[in-house]
C-alpha cells in the first residue's frame, strides 16, 4: 500500500517556476559571449544614449555601449561572483551551524552567541567591512560571509529542534549514538533543504554584492556587475532611462526567481 | 409505560466522497436514552456517519437516504436541513479541539454562549454548574489556563460538561475518550450515564476500539468498508460473534483473568537487578524516601509497570536505561553498574535494547521504512548490505510490511503501519530487553488485536525479557506475568500478576483493577 499521490502545492509550483527561472538565467550567463552583439565593455558600438531601438534593443549608454549586451556580460559577472558568494554562506553559514549545534554545551551556546550577535549587524555593512580588510577581489565572499551568520542561526535552531524531538530521543534510548544521529540528520538537512537554502543564499549574495558594487566597494572596471552599471547610469536617469532600467530589472529576476525557487521563503536578508 | 421517544431515525443511508464509497445502505434509529456505539477503522465508515450527523459534512459529500429527527418527517440526508432537536458534538481530548493558544475557560464559554445563545456571564454560570456535576473534573477556577496545561482528563471532563450544560437531546461523541485510561474512560462513561439518565439524551458514539463500548454497553453497529457487519447489543456480541472480522475486534478486548495459564518463558541469569532506587533528582533535597524501588528482571522475563499518567513508570524506565540521574540507589543491568558507566558506555549497553511505544513521534518521520529497520543493523553491527536485506525482509515479513513501498518515508505511514514498523526494527536488533510503552494505544480493535499477537510471537521467538508501561492491567496480564503498581512514583504493590488480580491489597491497584474488569 502506499499513499495516494499528493498534487503539487502552490509552493511547489512556484519552487518550480524559480528553479526553470534559474536554470535558463545559468544558461544566459553560460553563453553570454554568443548572445551578446558586443564584446564586454566595447565602447562606440552604436550612438551615445539612444534609446530602445530595433538595432539596439536596450539602447546604449554615454559611452554608446549597447545595453543589451552590456547587461548580458553585467549578469553574467554578477552571478560569477555571487555563486562562490553563496556556497560561502551554505558552509559557514548553513552546515557550520547544524554541526555546531551538537558540539559540546558551553561551545554551541557560545558560537550561537556569537552569531546572533553578527546576524544582528546589516549584512551590508558587515561586506564593506570585510571588503575592506581584504580586497575588492574578494567582494563575492565577503557577501557570502555577511549572509552567513542568519543561516547560521536558522540551521543551529533546526538542528535543536531535531535533537529534541521525540524520535532522536527514543533512537538514544535505544543506543544509537549521537555521530549516527548526527549523519542522520545531516543527510536530512541536505536532501531537504540544501536547494531551498541555496536558493535563498544566492538571492541574498546577490542583493549584497550589487548594493556593495553600487557603493563603489565591490567590482572593479572593466568588470561591470550590474550595482557598477545601475550606478554608473545615475547621472543619466532622468532622460536615459534605460541605462539603470535594464540592469535593475536583469538584477530582480535574478532574485525573484532565487526567492521563488526558496519558496518565497525570508531568509538571509542583506 | 409510555415508549422512549425516538430521537434520530437513518434510513438507508450513504455517502460517498471523491468517487469514493465511505458508507452504504446504513439504517438504524435511535431513541431517548439510548446509546449506541459505532465501532470501525478509519475506513469503516463510521468517521463518514459521524460527520453527516454532527453536521461537518463538506460539498464533496454526496449523501442518499433519509435522515429523521424527534417526531419530524424523515428527509433526504442531502437537503442537510437545521435539526429540529438540539444535537452537541463531543470530541475527545486527543484531538485537540481548542485553540493552544487561548484559555480553556473562554474558549469553552464562547462556545456555550453561542450554542445557548445566551450572554456571557450565564454560559459561564451553565459551565460552572456543569463542571459540579463531575467530582473528578477540574474545578472552574482553574480552567483559566491554556490547553497544554491541563491532562487529557481534565481536559476530557471540562469538554464533557461543556456538552452536558447544553442539556442535548442527541449527544454525538467522536472518540470521545480516546487514549484515556480504563480507569478514567471508566469513570467519564459512568459519570456521562447518569446524565444521559438524568437529561434522557440519546448517544452515539464513534470508537476506534472496544474499551468505551464495553463500559457503554448499550446497542452496538460494527462497520467495515462502508458496510454493517454485524450489530446487536454490546452483550449479545460479547458472548459470541458470528462474523469473523467482529471476532478478530473482541480479540483485542483484553481483561484480567485468573484462568490464564502461567506462561513458560524461560528464566535466566538477572538481566536487570534495582536496589533502593529514589527516582528524585538529585538536586532534590526534599526528604528521603524510607524504602526505595528494588525488584529483579531476569532474561527472558515479564514485569508490567502499572499505574496511571504521572505514576512515575517511564521515570523509573528511564533511571533502568541509565538516561537520567536518580537521587539514590543501584541499578545493575546485565551484570554492569549503571552507575559507574560513562554516558558513551551507557549508550553502548542500551544497544541491546529496544522500544515499542504507542506514541506515533517515535520514529523519524523522514526516515524511509527500510532505513527505520535498517538502522540498529547498519550503526551496531555494521553488517554488509545483502545481509542487512536479509535481515530486513525476514522482519518486514513478520509483521506484515513486507509489501509496502520500502522508500515510502515514516510520516506517510498511518499509526498502526508505523507501531509495526517498531516491532520490525525490534526484531532486527534481537534485543535483550524491550520496552513496551501504551503499545496499543490510539490504535482501532483489528489492529490492538494483531498488534498484541505479534507481540506475543515476537516475544516467543527474539525472547527478550518485556517491561510493559501500561495503565490497562488486562494489557498488562497479557504481555507480562509480574507487575510493579506504582503511584506517585512509589511502588505500591508488587508480585506475580496473577496473584494480585486474585487478591489486590492496595486501593491503587484495586482501582486499575476494577477498571480494567469488564
Amino acid at each position: 500500500m502506499t499513499a495516494p499521490r499528493v498534487a503539487p502545492s502552490l509552493h511547489g509550483v512556484l519552487r518550480i517556476i524559480g528553479w526553470v527561472g534559474l536554470g535558463l538565467i545559468a544558461v544566459a550567463v553560460s553563453l553570454s559571449d554568443f548572445l551578446a552583439t558586443a564584446p564586454a565593455d566595447a565602447t562606440a558600438v552604436g550612438p551615445l544614449l539612444a534609446a530602445p531601438t530595433e538595432v539596439f534593443r536596450f539602447g546604449t549608454d554615454i559611452l554608446g555601449r549597447d545595453m543589451f549586451s552590456e547587461t548580458l556580460h553585467g549578469l553574467a559577472d554578477t552571478i560569477r561572483s555571487a555563486l562562490p558568494g553563496a556556497l560561502t554562506t551554505l558552509f559557514a553559514g548553513a552546515l557550520f551551524g547544524f554541526v555546531a549545534a551538537r558540539m559540546p554545551r558551553p561551545f554551541a551556546l557560545g558560537l550561537r552567541g556569537f552569531m546572533g550577535i553578527m546576524a544582528a549587524i546589516p549584512a551590508l555593512l558587515l561586506a564593506i567591512l570585510m571588503i575592506g580588510l581584504t580586497a575588492r577581489g574578494w567582494a563575492g565572499i565577503a557577501a557570502g560571509l555577511s549572509a552567513a551568520p542568519i543561516a547560521f542561526v536558522r540551521a543551529f535552531e533546526r538542528a535543536q529542534r531535531q535533537e529534541r524531538a521525540p524520535h532522536s530521543a527514543y533512537a538514544r534510548a535505544t543506543g544509537i549514538s549521537a555521530g549516527t544521529l548526527m549523519r542522520r540528520d545531516l543527510v536530512y538537512e541536505f536532501t531537504d533543504t540544501f536547494l531551498s537554502s541555496a536558493a535563498r543564499a544566492l538571492a541574498a549574495v546577490t542583493i549584497v554584492l550589487s548594493t556593495v558594487s553600487f557603493l563603489g566597494f565591490g567590482a572593479v572596471p572593466p568588470h561591470r556587475d550590474l550595482g557598477l552599471m545601475i550606478a554608473a547610469a545615475k547621472p543619466y536617469l532622468l532622460h536615459a532611462w534605460w541605462t539603470a532600467a535594464f540592469p535593475a530589472a536583469a538584477l530582480v529576476v535574478v532574485i525573484l526567481f532565487a526567492r521563488l525557487a526558496a519558496g518565497l521563503d525570508e531568509g538571509e536578508r542583506a | 409505560m409510555s415508549e422512549p421517544r425516538t430521537i434520530l431515525t437513518v434510513s438507508e443511508l450513504g455517502v460517498e466522497r471523491a468517487g469514493a464509497n465511505e458508507l452504504s445502505g446504513l439504517s438504524f434509529s435511535l431513541a431517548a436514552g439510548e446509546s449506541l456505539t459505532v465501532l470501525g477503522d478509519a475506513s469503516s465508515g463510521k468517521d463518514a456517519l459521524i460527520r453527516v450527523l454532527a453536521g461537518h459534512g463538506g460539498r464533496d459529500d454526496v449523501l442518499t437516504g433519509t435522515i429523521g429527527y424527534g417526531d419530524g418527517a424523515a428527509l433526504p440526508a442531502a437537503k442537510r436541513a437545521k435539526p429540529p432537536v438540539r444535537m452537541v458534538y463531543l470530541a475527545g481530548a486527543a484531538a485537540s479541539p481548542l485553540n493552544p493558544h487561548a484559555s480553556v475557560l473562554s474558549q469553552l464559554t464562547q462556545i456555550l454562549a453561542r450554542r445557548l445563545d445566551t450572554p456571557r456571564s450565564s454560559a459561564r454560570e451553565e459551565l460552572r454548574i456543569a463542571l459540579e456535576r463531575f467530582p473528578d473534573a477540574p474545578v472552574f477556577a482553574d480552567l483559566d489556563r491554556k490547553p497544554g496545561a491541563f491532562t487529557a482528563p481534565e481536559l476530557t471532563w471540562a469538554l464533557m460538561a461543556t456538552a452536558i450544560a447544553q442539556a442535548p437531546d442527541l449527544l454525538i461523541a467522536d472518540h470521545a475518550f480516546a487514549d484515556l485510561s480504563p480507569a478514567a474512560i471508566k469513570a467519564a462513561v459512568e459519570a456521562l450515564r447518569a446524565e444521559q439518565r438524568r437529561i434522557g439524551f440519546a448517544l452515539i458514539y464513534g470508537a476506534r476500539g472496544l474499551k468505551t463500548a464495553s463500559y457503554l454497553r448499550g446497542r452496538m453497529i460494527v462497520l467495515r468498508q462502508g458496510r454493517v457487519v454485524e450489530e446487536g447489543s454490546f452483550d449479545k456480541l460479547a458472548s459470541g460473534q458470528s462474523h469473523a472480522y467482529t471476532r478478530t475486534l473482541f480479540k483485542s478486548l483484553t481483561k484480567p483473568t485468573d484462568a490464564a495459564a502461567p506462561r513458560s518463558a524461560t528464566r535466566g541469569e538477572p538481566l536487570l537487578q534495582v536496589q533502593g532506587l529514589d527516582l528524585r533528582s538529585p538536586k532534590d533535597k526534599g526528604p528521603k524516601p524510607r524504602d526505595g524501588i528494588s525488584f529483579e528482571l531476569r532474561r527472558g522475563a515479564s514485569l508490567a509497570l502499572i499505574g496511571e499518567e504521572g505514576s512515575g513508570r517511564r521515570a523509573l524506565v528511564r533511571a533502568l536505561l541509565g538516561m537520567e540521574r536518580f537521587a539514590g540507589g543501584r541499578v545493575v543491568m546485565d551484570q554492569v553498574d549503571l552507575s559507574i558507566l560513562s554516558a558513551a558506555m551507557s549508550s553502548r549497553l542500551r544497544r541491546r535494547i529496544a522500544f515499542i511505544t504507542g506514541a506515533d513521534d517515535a520514529l523519524d518521520p523522514r526516515m524511509t521504512l527500510w532505513d527505520t529497520v535498517d538502522e540498529p543493523l547498519r550503526a551496531h553491527l555494521h553488517l554488509p548490505r545483502d545481509l542487512i536485506a536479509g535481515h530486513r525482509e525476514t522482519a518486514l515479513k513478520r509483521v506484515g510490511l513486507a509489501s509496502y513501498d520500502g522508500r515510502q518515508p515514516v510520516a506517510e505511514l498511518s499509526p498502526y503501519d508505523k507501531r509495526r514498523l517498531q516491532i520490525a526494527r525490534a526484531i532486527v536488533g534481537a534485543p535483550f530487553l524491550a520496552v513496551i510503552d501504551e503499545p496499543l494505544r490510539g490504535l482501532d480493535a483489528f489492529a490492538q488485536s494483531i498488534m498484541i499477537e505479534l507481540l506475543e510471537d515476537f516475544r516467543r521467538q527474539e525472547g527478550p525479557a518485556f517491561v510493559v508501561i501500561t495503565a490497562d492491567v488486562g494489557v498488562a496480564q497479557v504481555l507480562a506475568e509480574d507487575a510493579l503498581f506504582l503511584k506517585d512514583r512509589k511502588v505500591v504493590e508488587r508480585g506475580a500478576l496473577r496473584e494480585i488480580l486474585k487478591n489486590p491489597k492496595d486501593e491503587e491497584t484495586r482501582r486499575l483493577i476494577d477498571a480494567a474488569n469488564l
